[in-house]
């Protein structure tokens, strides 16, 4: 689970190499022409996906890891695009929906290839150079570290809920127990977060950030 | 939740993006006055944990998908609606960049809804509600549920104002969207102020320190600007209700918009099918209407019946270690 979102961002490859901020260029550019060209010209569309695959062959990120974010995300996407012709009309919903379908695809894609190609400190560097605040990437540095921690502490926390509720427990009962894992995690997670901050008192912090570059 | 990209059009994309824009650089400048305090580490780690906290599954009955947390209202009543506007952007940030979830244009409209309205304006229910029903238990636990509820609410109300003014009038009935929408979110409401309600129970039960100094407590303006966003909060949601009734505001909203030539500002990417006139299906407009009624005050309802058992639950404060 710990390596899930960005778990090709530190292997090698053609893609790795190439300059970080003209991969953060190439990838908006393809999102925003995937978003604001009309359905009507589809094979744009299609071009930019298999622009993007190929993207995907030369970083050597697996065809079966991307296909398994995209079948996460493609079940919730039709729900929400199918509503669209049944609650407006056929015609001018069908039209939504494709729209719908290929703008958020291609901008899955097109995000996915981005986090798997460089290593997310280096985006967060780059970020920083174009016209993002540095407390906002320092927060982002902070929570990006902690994320992950936290997410063991909750897997932990999840055996042991599924040790201790036996057969099929009630609804309410489930939703009590969600509430108080979530509870708990944040409980766990402000104790950890006055710790980290006398660690970073006793480290000289006063309110600058500084980085090694 | 997330709006995606294909939703709005790049006009309304641009205004909700410097709205939000301008709310995250303000809470920003707030949080960075106290920076040298614990609020750094404290946003970061609330941002992670909201983001590790929305993979606990809440199972619905009677369907087989389950809800999540959105989390705005909690954030800002351990950080403040400063640090909470700001520990929520970066949700959104991470859930964009590292999990494609919403669009990228629509981000601004995205941190809008959750962060902005669900932090500072939740945060401004939130205290405003405290006046009335004190700061105890039961007081703090119902203005968590009121503010939660109302924020989904007034969120899915901008939603609707902003789908219309995305596209041109012909194509949507605006009624029959903001109905359906109404009355989805009342239930998603439910969902998020019986998820919020139950997991501050449970942190006010161990750890009631957390709550006694908001990280970003930010004095007058705070307070000012508490009334005007409760005011707007509850007027949005108030409209979510009237709208489906008062049958004139599609018309006023047509009006303003011609008035203002929005209209041609207006014009999307499917424009080619703008005379085409969508299929009426049947009796849908009273049939969300009611819904719409229905689940309002079905909300309430159990809003006041859960805050009742959570109460409860309180005298078992053994039970809580179980897990």
């Amino acid at each position: 689970m710990s390596d899930y979102l960005d778990r090709y961002g530190r292997s090698k490859s053609i893609c790795h190499r190439l300059p970080a901020q003209l991969k953060l260029w190439l990838t908006l550019v393809v999102v925003f022409v995937a978003v604001l060209v009309p359905i009507q010209y589809w094979p744009l569309h299609g071009m930019l996906v298999c622009t993007i695959f190929i993207g995907f062959s030369l970083a050597r990120i697996p065809l079966a890891y991307v296909l398994r974010r995209l079948a996460i995300f493609l079940p919730m996407m039709l729900v929400l695009s199918v509503s669209m012709p049944l609650s407006q009309g056929f015609a001018t919903g069908w039209e939504i929906m494709f729209s719908i379908l290929a703008g958020s695809s291609i901008s899955l894609l097109a995000g996915l290839w981005l986090v798997n190609v460089m290593p997310f400190q280096q985006l967060l560097a780059t970020l920083r150079r174009l016209w993002i605040p540095d407390v906002l990437i320092a927060l982002l540095a902070f929570m990006y570290r902690y994320i992950f921690v936290l997410w063991d502490e909750l897997d932990k926390m999840r055996v042991a809920r599924r040790a201790r509720t036996y057969g099929k427990a009630g609804l309410w009962f489930r939703w009590k127990v969600s509430a108080q894992l979530i509870g708990m995690l944040l409980i766990r997670a402000m104790s950890r977060a006055e710790r980290v901050h006398g660690a970073m008192c006793a480290r000289g912090w006063d309110g600058r950030i500084r980085t090694l570059e | 939740m997330h709006i995606q990209d294909g939703l709005l059009s790049t006009e309304v994309c641009v205004a909700t993006g410097a709205l939000s824009l301008a709310a995250v650089g303000y809470s920003l400048h707030k949080l960075k006055a106290s920076i040298a305090d614990r609020i750094f580490p404290l946003t970061g780690m609330m941002a992670a944990l909201i983001f590790a906290g929305q993979m606990v599954n809440f199972p619905l009955p009677f369907v087989p998908v389950s809800g999540h947390l959105v989390g705005g209202v909690m954030a800002a009543v351990l950080l403040g609606p400063w640090g909470g506007c700001v520990a929520l952007t970066l949700v959104l940030l991470v859930q964009r960049f590292l999990f494609a979830d919403g669009g990228l244009l629509t981000l601004g409209a995205n941190v809008l809804h959750m962060a902005v309205i669900g932090s500072i304006g939740g945060y401004a229910v939130y205290s405003w509600t405290l006046r009335f029903v004190g700061s105890g238990t039961r007081g703090r636990l119902a203005a968590v549920g009121i503010a939660s509820w109302l924020t989904v609410m007034a969120s899915a109300a901008l939603f609707c104002l902003e789908f219309r003014l995305s596209h041109s009038v012909q194509q949507f009935e605006f009624g029959r969207i903001f109905a359906l929408m109404v009355s989805f979110h009342a239930l998603i409401g439910i969902g998020e102020a019986l998820i919020s309600v139950a997991v501050i129970n449970f942190i006010w039960q161990q750890r009631p320190d957390l709550f006694e100094r908001p990280t970003t407590a930010a004095g007058p303006v705070a307070r000012l600007g508490g009334a005007l966003t409760a005011g707007l909060v509850v007027a949005l949601a108030v409209g979510a209700f009237a709208a489906p009734f008062a049958s004139s505001l599609p018309d006023g909203l047509e009006a303003v918009a011609e008035r203002t030539g929005f209209d041609d500002a207006a014009i999307s990417a499917w424009s080619a099918f703008d005379d085409y006139d969508a299929i009426p299906l049947g009796d849908w407009d009273g049939l969300s209407v009611s819904l719409a009624g229905v689940g309002g005050t079905l909300s309430v309802f159990l809003i006041a019946v859960i805050a009742g058992r959570a109460l409860r639950q309180r005298s078992s404060p053994a039970e809580a270690h179980r897990e």
